[in-house]
């Protein structure tokens, strides 16, 4: 039973953050803009979010210092993402290219910044944040146990960020505008609704998501960033199409591939496991094979935001 | 008169945005040496502009050897691109490509000497090749997003080479593989005399012969012509008796063939390269998109644009004189692609320019050009190909 | 004269071309003025300026007496002015209620609030008589209801001034007549109509008065009860139009094209798209297939060209089954298609003149030898078909297509088809968004195909297209048959009731 606990606690800190990041995704791309560039925009947050758990770490901890590093990665995370905006809304730039070079930017700035300033890319933090039991919560039988020990807060800030989504999605103006400008601009632009300004919104909080995710990535399985967030920008993509842009069905997509990378990595905690003579590689490779068979069934019948990667051009009827 | 005529050959304007991106970005490049350290920055940008003149033969045969890999990737990207599929899983198949070279240039001895390296190198495609056909294979049949597909191709890859080197030519020592018996190290054909070094072989000429077969196929054969309908309008492909979904899987086993060579080629080189056994995605897989858009997808572009980003590449390695982090170069690239991304705006405007100027009627605006490198709307818009039921849910 | 739109002096130009120049536009209060003109004359420019989507270069605008500014669409909602525009701003997956209340939601502090705009919604729809159903999704609706839905969006922001935008381009006779009753509701209770058509017969029936456009300059302004339909026409066009095309009697032959129980399901709702249709088309015969678009015809087409699966049936040229040939195996046969969709099938808007030339060709030995392209074969060619043609592009046989206007590009396409001596061409909306002058050119190529013995099947919504241009009038509704008509023996007002799906042929009779 206890493997089954600590199966849970480990996909916490996988899931979550293709929870996060896949959500951003989803914000962005249903007001119309692809973006690709989900792995940069979280190495440019994790990167300033340890940054300032780096700097400051000597005279804050806990929470407090998790809670301002999270706002600090979901600022640089929004600034980052501005310039795909800018390229893929003003400049009616290709969007998958200018992915591409955000994506490409971002952990090259963060080794050149690293270095130039501390001499060594890998930026070094302590992790005082970690959450042995939730007062209360955690004493629960069972589910106390999965979700409320071992954990850290951002888990918490992860399914928040969930439901305050779907809520907007679904029940809010901003969210019916949204969903509008990625399905019809015209139909928008011609109530007098500004499709730019609604498209930037939602490009900056996939920044702003995505900015979130990079940190929670990192915080829970490591103790330094090592200017890679290795590909999980990407599996957040992933996670959004097989999640077919809908909210639900997306916290179910990023559980599976949590369970499936948490299999990968912990496979080794599990007695019988231990023993086959299947060799680590394969455990790795398993969450993107399993990628791969489930996009294979899932592709049919796509639910794309219908006007998602091509440029609002007012001119167009 | 004759300012319009120029600007109507597409050619000429896609050099002029080309190098205005490039411009930029080197701009960009400058600035930040300047923030980081003012002092050395102009010095260190010299170097950078100077790349491999700055060590005369030598430096020059270190930018061949370095745009080796990254043209045969940036080609192998660039014809996807040109067929309307986006090849991000460029690394996968070169990382392919550089096991089954290395693979055969240890282990296959029994083939004779004079042509180990070739058949090295053919094994390379080969596996190129069929690693390349996985994506292609799903997009034509199943219609799954060849960008995600690639990406996780690239992983799964990287595992199985990985694994496969430490269970057949693996040296635990140093956590690499195995140096290639001699007969299969590309031969030099005397050009370590001409380049007053070691570090060159016959390489360039097998890249420069890729790059004319590319041209040709694209530009002058029946085949070129089915795949670049097919990348520029699937629907009237279909109308045109064009086999869609064979020109999909071709054109990424060709692609993926390209890549695996690139691989076979660098760790042929016999500059003792080896493969380490990381998880780590061969950068020259990414170099090569950056390739493939700089050189607008065009065989020739790409040949000279690997040439500069090589060329690039070397000056960041020898800024490190300096103290300056050669990650500058990447992010100097980077912001040359971003750049790249409106250059196609610009062509868009002159289009728009030319076609006031001529026609005489104007019946129904027409929707903005398609960008060449179409991975623009088809990248994930293939998904809503077979949208025709609707299937709202609630979100 | 109380003026509730003025538009004075309005000069609008997109970058060379000038598409509005000079134009005076009135409309008094409480009148259906209709705005009449050509394809490309300007009107729905003109309209979108009203609305603001455009701002004019010269000129000014007066609502009510008032001058005004109108720079976006929320300054013309505040002036209150509606459009229901021609292309349908309508989101596939969005309900009915969502849609109308888009741009105007009720909220509280941004969280929507739908039961009140429902109540308004309901009531709206009662008052004016516009049935619709606030649940259901856009996408599940009829064309009829769509544009229903479009008119409510108005009436939901109290718009006073109503455009419509070629409302009867999608509708049957029977809701266009119920499209009149609704305009003239709304008239009733004091709202004020302008609709844009290029259809005489509507303008004359529901219009008080009229003004003329042509090539962006202001022709005139008539009363409709006292023009009659040629005067407005010679002011559309500038010259007399003949009415009836020339026409010989043909002979015809044997049966080139045979459908037999045509089927073709659609792939998630199991609907019989084309319903077990059956029918031939000979030698010498233009046979045309009229009905309203989404009854099954694209679909007809698309499966009898080989670019969808059929379900069942056969099909047959010149007694040769070609039912399971691939797309370009039918063509090698002797079947030409010209689309419906010309930038979607018809050409590769990125490729050169003469590589579109050759789109269906290029395979063949005379343009090709062991996979490379004879490029002087494919330019000579071209250049054939330009002067062919009469082809007008800005870099002849090197422009690119997108560069070139719709006319010519479907001339091109129209070239090719025909140029393959083919002995059957199946024509789809050949003439849709082209002017008079093109039209007139692929109505002459047509009937030529059919006076040399070929066998040419036309598909058409366009009702003088339908009368003028065939010999025998298939019409098809909801998939299936349901009249075999000689156009010189049936009223329009007869075409149109069958196309509705009200009047059968004695040999459809439903079972």
């Amino acid at each position: 039973m206890s493997t089954v606990y600590f199966l849970a606690q480990q996909t916490m800190y996988f899931a979550i953050p293709l929870l996060i990041v896949a959500l951003g995704g989803m914000f962005s791309e249903r007001s119309g803009i692809v973006n690709i560039a989900l792995e940069g925009i979280m190495v440019v947050g994790a990167f300033f979010g340890i940054g300032f758990i780096n700097i400051f770490q000597n005279t804050m901890s806990g929470q407090t210092l998790l809670l301002l590093a999270v706002l600090v990665a979901a600022a640089a995370g929004a600034l980052f993402s501005l310039f795909h905006a800018f390229a893929a809304i003003n400049l009616k730039a290709n969007q998958t290219i200018s992915g591409t070079a955000l994506n490409m930017f971002a952990p090259a700035f963060a080794v050149y910044t690293a270095r130039m300033i501390q001499g060594v890319q890998q930026v070094q933090f302590m992790d005082t944040f970690y959450i042995r039991s939730v007062p209360i919560l955690g004493d629960i039988p069972v589910l106390g146990q999965m979700f409320f020990r071992n954990a850290y807060i951002t888990t918490y800030i992860g399914f928040a960020i969930f439901l305050i989504s779907w809520f907007i999605i679904n029940n809010t103006r901003f969210g019916l505008r949204l969903r509008a400008c990625g399905e019809h601009p015209q139909a928008a632009d011609s109530v007098g609704i500004n499709v730019y300004n609604i498209r930037y919104a939602g490009v900056i909080i996939s920044g702003i998501l995505a900015g979130i995710g990079g940190l929670t990535f990192v915080i829970p399985t490591s103790t330094n960033f090592n200017a890679t967030v290795d590909g999980y920008g990407f599996l957040a993509l992933a996670v959004l199409i097989f999640g077919q842009w809908r909210t639900q069905k997306i916290l179910v997509a990023a559980f599976f591939f949590g369970i499936m990378k948490t299999f990968a990595s912990a496979y080794s905690g599990i007695p019988f496991l231990k023993v086959l003579p299947i060799s680590n590689e394969v455990y790795k490779m398993i969450p993107y094979i399993a990628t791969l068979v489930v996009l294979t069934f899932s592709s049919k019948k796509s639910q794309a935001p219908r006007a998602e990667g091509i440029p609002y051009d007012k001119g167009s009827r | 008169m004759r300012r319009i005529k120029l600007l109507q050959y597409e050619g000429f304007t896609s050099f002029l945005s080309s190098l205005m991106a490039i411009v930029a970005g080197l701009l960009v490049g400058l600035i930040i040496l300047l923030i980081s350290n003012a002092e050395d920055a102009f010095p260190a940008f010299i170097t950078i502009l100077k790349g491999g003149f700055l060590d005369g033969t030598r430096g020059m045969a270190q930018v061949i050897y370095f745009a080796i890999p990254i043209i045969m990737t940036g080609l192998s990207v660039g014809f996807a691109f040109k067929t309307g599929l986006f090849n991000i899983g460029a690394s996968g198949q070169f990382t392919l490509g550089a096991f089954v070279a290395i693979y055969i240039g240890i282990k296959w001895s029994f083939v004779p000497e004079q042509i180990h390296w070739l058949v090295a190198l053919l094994g390379a495609m080969a596996a190129g090749a069929v690693w390349g056909s996985g994506p292609g294979i799903l997009k034509a049949f199943f219609n799954v997003n060849e960008v995600i597909t690639s990406i996780m191709m690239n992983y799964i890859g990287m595992y199985l080479v990985n694994m496969s080197i430490v269970k057949t030519v693996y040296d635990s020592l140093k956590n690499q593989t195995k140096p290639v018996l001699k007969s299969a190290i590309l031969p030099k054909a005397g050009m370590d005399k001409l380049f007053n070094t070691g570090n060159v072989s016959i390489g360039i000429f097998i890249v420069i012969i890729a790059v004319i077969v590319i041209y040709i196929i694209l530009q002058k054969t029946t085949f070129g012509y089915e795949l670049k309908a097919c990348g520029s309008n699937k629907e009237a492909s279909k109308y045109a008796g064009i086999n869609e979904k064979r020109s999909i899987i071709l054109s990424m086993v060709i692609a993926g063939a390209l890549s695996g060579l690139g691989g076979g080629l660098l760790y042929l080189s016999g500059s003792g390269k080896y493969i380490h056994v990381l998880d780590v995605l061969a950068p020259e897989g990414f170099s090569g998109i950056s390739v493939a858009l700089l050189g607008m997808s065009h065989p020739i572009g790409i040949l000279l644009s690997g040439l500069f980003i090589a060329h690039l590449e070397v000056g960041g390695f020898n800024i490190q004189l300096y103290n300056f982090v050669p990650e500058v170069i990447d992010m100097i690239i980077a912001v040359i692609i971003y750049c790249g991304a409106f250059a196609l705006l610009f062509k868009q405007i002159i289009s728009r320019f030319i076609k006031k100027g001529t026609s005489e009627d104007i019946e129904e605006p027409q929707q903005a050009a398609k960008i060449p490198v179409a991975a623009e709307s088809q990248v994930v818009n293939s998904e809503t190909e077979e949208n025709d039921t609707e299937q709202r849910e609630d979100n | 004269m109380e003026y509730v739109i003025e538009m004075n002096n309005i000069t609008k130009v997109f970058g060379n071309f000038k598409a509005l120049d000079d134009v005076t536009f009135k409309v008094k209060k409480g009148e259906v003025h209709a705005l009449l003109g050509e394809n490309g004359a300007g009107k729905s420019t003109l309209m979108s300026v009203l609305f603001g989507l455009y701002q004019a270069e010269k000129g000014s605008i007066k609502i009510n007496e008032k001058s005004v500014k109108i720079n976006n669409p929320n300054d013309a909602s505040s002036l209150k002015i509606g459009m229901v525009h021609q292309h349908f701003k309508l989101v596939h997956n969005f309900t009915v209620l969502e849609s109308i209340i888009l741009g105007r939601e009720t909220v509280n502090m941004g969280i929507l609030k739908k039961d009140d705009a429902r109540k308004k919604v309901i009531d709206l729809s009662k008052r004016y008589k516009l049935r619709i159903d606030p649940d259901a999704y856009i996408s599940d609706i009829t064309v009829g209801m769509q544009q229903r839905v479009e008119i409510l969006k108005m009436l939901y922001s109290d718009s006073e001034i109503l455009i419509f935008d070629e409302p009867t381009a999608v509708l049957t006779p029977q809701e266009i007549e119920e499209l009149m009753k609704i305009m003239k509701e709304l008239v009733n209770e004091g709202k004020s109509i302008v609709f844009i058509s290029h259809k005489l017969n509507e303008i004359k029936e529901a219009a008080d008065r009229c003004t003329v456009l042509r090539k962006g300059k202001y022709i005139g302004t008539v009363d409709v009860a006292t023009t009659t339909k040629e005067q407005m026409s010679e002011m559309m066009v500038g010259r007399k139009i003949n009415f009836n095309i020339d026409k010989n009697d043909i002979e015809t032959g044997e049966a080139i094209l045979e459908v037999k129980n045509l089927t073709v399901i659609a792939k998630n709702s199991k609907k019989n798209l084309v319903n077990n249709v059956s029918f031939e088309v000979k030698a010498g015969e233009i046979l045309c297939i009229a009905g309203i678009d989404g009854n099954g015809q694209s679909e007809l087409v698309y499966g009898i060209t080989g670019l969808i699966p059929i379900n069942e049936g056969q099909v047959l040229l010149k007694g040769k089954d070609i039912t399971k040939e691939s797309v370009r195996k039918k063509s090698l046969d002797g079947m030409s298609h010209i689309p419906e969709d010309r930038h979607k099938h018809g050409v590769i808007l990125d490729f050169d003149l003469k590589q579109n030339a050759v789109l269906q060709t290029y395979f063949e030995l005379r343009f090709q030898k062991n996979g490379f392209i004879k490029f002087n074969a494919v330019k000579e060619y071209a250049k054939k078909l330009i002067k062919q043609y009469d082809i007008r592009s800005p870099r002849d046989e090197d422009s690119t297509v997108r560069n070139m206007s719709g006319g010519n590009q479907q001339k091109l396409i129209v070239a090719r088809e025909i140029d393959k001596d083919p002995n059957i061409v199946i024509a789809v909306q050949p003439t849709r968004g082209l002017d008079i002058g093109a039209t007139e050119y692929i109505h002459k190529q047509l009937i030529a195909q059919r006076d040399q013995g070929k066998a040419v099947l036309l598909v058409s919504l366009e009702l003088d297209e339908v009368m003028d241009v065939s010999d025998r009038i298939l019409v098809i509704y909801e998939g299936e048959i349901v009249g075999d008509l000689a156009p010189k023996e049936i009223t329009v007002e007869e075409l149109g009731l069958y196309m509705a799906g009200s009047k059968r042929s004695d040999k459809y009779e439903k079972n």
